[in-house]
């Protein structure tokens, strides 16, 4: 067993949470008001290639995962006006999304850089890899926090920034009000498709973080269709945690642990497949007990309030 | 004459999108630097330049077909089956398994292996089902979360007890089924096999059972008006049991037509690669569940396809860009929705009456 848990497994837990935590805290957002966000996947694809893009063009990091941002923002606007403005079913666009990620980044991978498959150049530079003074020599601790891309860092300080929007402002109040009951929360005057289209433009933000983190963050390299399910694996952490910031901040630890053991498996020739099966079999256990609304409120619902 | 013009008017959304998706996919086919027409052309010949691309578009719009009718099927009856892709890998591995194990003459083993790839994927689906009825667990949630473990767990199979060890590759798949198990080509040469005509007798069949059935009338009234339905007295959950088995026994009954027709053994991510599930899904979405429409999607989605293909070989634009035209159009094609949304806000206004 030595050889499975040691520190570098936390460590490279760390590591693989971060794109799945960003993704899931954008899922969460868009959640909290309504709009069940299925494109996740998409969107961080299209954030990992476009901080390739960036990188290749600006040869500068900052100035690549700006371009990613940009980017992303511009696909989840298009989302946000398809399903806010024009009512277009949510879960059909978001599954749309997907489609389009993946044609679209492969189709210009190969259009921009005439490669097939991966895009690798040993001439770009990747995020660099920070050691924080004070922790880096605290013995455990600092073996698991040392040593990470600074979005590794910014994504648990998003999570905490996020739980304080939520539950310590007027505004993130104001913010759930708009999710959890959309005709009253407009009777008193908020508006909640201002709402609506912050989170989804924060979403696209927290994508393109998650997508920059997969392809300059660890390999400086993109490869086709390289999110490779984390977007859904997200959503399920979006879910599992509630929509709540740490309860996702929770589930995302737990599925990048679990995917760093199954990984570390690997080498010891066992099947990983059933280690990979951890994050949805817990999901679904965990649905059992944090049940939802009857079909009948939730077609009360539906129709008492349209977005 | 009214009915011809509100024909002709909802295709108007449908018609608006595909504009869309093409000129997406004009600019898309400018920047790759190729000719707009030359590259059109070419995707036409090949999705329908020749009787063989012909029957590859058939070929590929077969799963494609009974995985929308699966689709359609809850969809119709207000269930969100987003499990497709689970449903359809269990229902390929049944029948692959099946068909190396059960003895008997090849054509009853074939009937078998379908028959089992319809149980497991519609229990499989079913399972969701009863969670939500039982449960209350959100059935778009679990139908989606169990397509990772039926994928992963079929991926375990086919990796260690069902291994194919004959082969030199280190692939992930069973044995080859014995020929006489196979199901038969419709025409010699052609990739288009009889799950074809099974495909477009379960479009018949759901027809019919939608549109002129008594369940069938239940079930789109469940879809339609959940608390109406339930106030006059359709059972909801025998219904909604019955559905979703029928709903991943379709997804089931593709993967094993897939399986018996096309590629004659289960190999681990050859549907998801393939992405069949969610492209079928997709098409019935886009007709709104109707099974003639998802059919006549399913068919448009696989021609892209297969024309993807075509232009792959002859020009010099990637083949993704079928892809890009697909989801384009698809993005665009819901926005229809909201149209006839809109336009019975406005009447409900005009007219005062609620609806």
């Amino acid at each position: 067993m030595d050889q499975l848990f040691d520190l570098a497994l936390f460590n490279s837990a760390l590591r693989i949470l971060t794109p799945i935590l960003l993704a899931a805290l954008g899922g969460a957002l868009c959640a909290r008001v309504g709009l069940f966000n299925v494109g996740l996947e998409g969107l961080m694809l299209i954030g990992a290639f476009t901080a390739i893009v960036g990188n290749h063009y600006f040869e500068n990091t900052f100035l690549a995962i700006l371009f990613a941002i940009v980017c992303v923002c511009a696909f989840s606007l298009l989302f946000a006006f398809l399903s806010i403005h024009l009512q277009a079913n949510v879960i059909v666009v978001g599954i749309a999304m997907n489609f389009l990620a993946l044609g679209l980044t492969t189709f210009s991978l190969r259009t921009i850089f005439h490669v097939k498959g991966a895009y690798y150049d040993k001439e770009m530079v990747g995020l660099p890899k920070w050691n924080i003074p004070l922790i880096k020599d605290i013995p455990v601790v600092g073996d698991i926090f040392s040593g990470h891309s600074p979005l590794v860092y910014l994504s648990i300080v998003l999570a905490g920034l996020l739980w304080y929007y939520f539950y310590r402002t007027v505004n993130g109040f104001r913010f759930l009000a708009a999710g959890s009951n959309p005709l009253a929360a407009r009777t008193i005057g908020i508006h909640v498709r201002r709402y609506q289209y912050g989170a989804m433009i924060a979403c696209g933000v927290l994508c393109a973080l998650a997508g920059a983190q997969l392809s300059l963050g660890q390999v400086t390299m993109f490869t086709e269709g390289m999110t490779s399910g984390r977007g859904f694996i997200a959503l399920v952490a979006t879910m599992l945690g509630q929509s709540g910031p740490l309860g996702v901040l929770g589930a995302s630890a737990l599925f990048g642990f679990m995917d760093a053991f199954s990984i570390r498996l690997q080498g010891v020739s066992w099947p990983s497949h059933f280690t990979q099966m951890v994050p949805y079999v817990v999901t679904i256990i965990a649905m059992f007990f944090f049940r939802d609304k009857g079909f009948i409120k939730d077609a009360q619902n539906a129709g008492s309030s349209t977005r | 004459m009214h009915k011809i013009g509100a024909w002709l008017l909802s295709l108007r959304g449908p018609l608006i999108a595909i504009v869309i998706g093409l000129l997406a996919g004009s600019i898309a086919i400018l920047v790759a630097g190729g000719s707009i027409a030359e590259t059109y052309t070419e995707m036409w010949k090949g999705a329908f330049g020749s009787f063989y691309f012909f029957t590859s578009t058939l070929s590929r719009a077969t799963p494609l077909i009974l995985v929308a009718m699966g689709a359609a099927v809850a969809f119709r009856s207000g269930f969100f089956n987003l499990g497709a892709e689970g449903q359809m890998a269990f229902g390929g591995l049944s029948a692959a398994l099946i068909g190396l194990h059960v003895p008997g003459p090849g054509w009853f083993v074939c009937i078998v292996a379908m028959l089992g790839g319809i149980v497991a994927g519609g229990l499989w689906s079913a399972m969701a089902g009863y969670f939500d009825v039982r449960f209350r667990v959100n059935l778009l949630i679990t139908t989606m979360l169990l397509n990772y473990i039926a994928s992963l767990f079929a991926g375990y199979l086919v990796t260690y007890p069902f291994k194919d060890k004959t082969g030199a590759g280190a692939m992930a798949q069973t044995q080859m089924l014995d020929h006489a198990v196979w199901l038969p080509k419709l025409f010699k040469g052609m990739t288009v096999h009889a799950g074809f005509v099974i495909a477009i007798a379960a479009v018949v069949i759901l027809y019919v059972y939608l549109a002129r059935s008594v369940k069938g009338y239940e079930a789109r009234m469940l879809g339609g008006n959940p608390l109406f339905a339930v106030y006059g007295g359709v059972r909801r959950t025998s219904l909604m049991l019955t559905t979703m088995f029928a709903s991943g026994g379709l997804a089931g009954l593709a993967g094993a037509a897939e399986v018996l027709g096309s590629q004659y053994r289960y190999i681990d991510g050859s549907f998801a690669s393939a992405d069949y599930a969610w492209t079928g899904i997709m098409a019935a979405l886009l007709a709104n569940g109707n099974p003639i429409g998802s059919a006549v999607g399913a068919f448009f989605l696989a021609a892209l396809q297969t024309g993807g293909m075509g232009v792959e070989l002859n020009t010099d634009v990637p083949l993704e860009i079928g892809s890009v035209i697909q989801a384009v159009l698809i993005l665009f094609i819901t926005v229809k929705f909201s149209w006839r949304f809109m336009r019975r806000k406005k009447g409900a206004i005009v007219d005062g009456s609620a609806v």
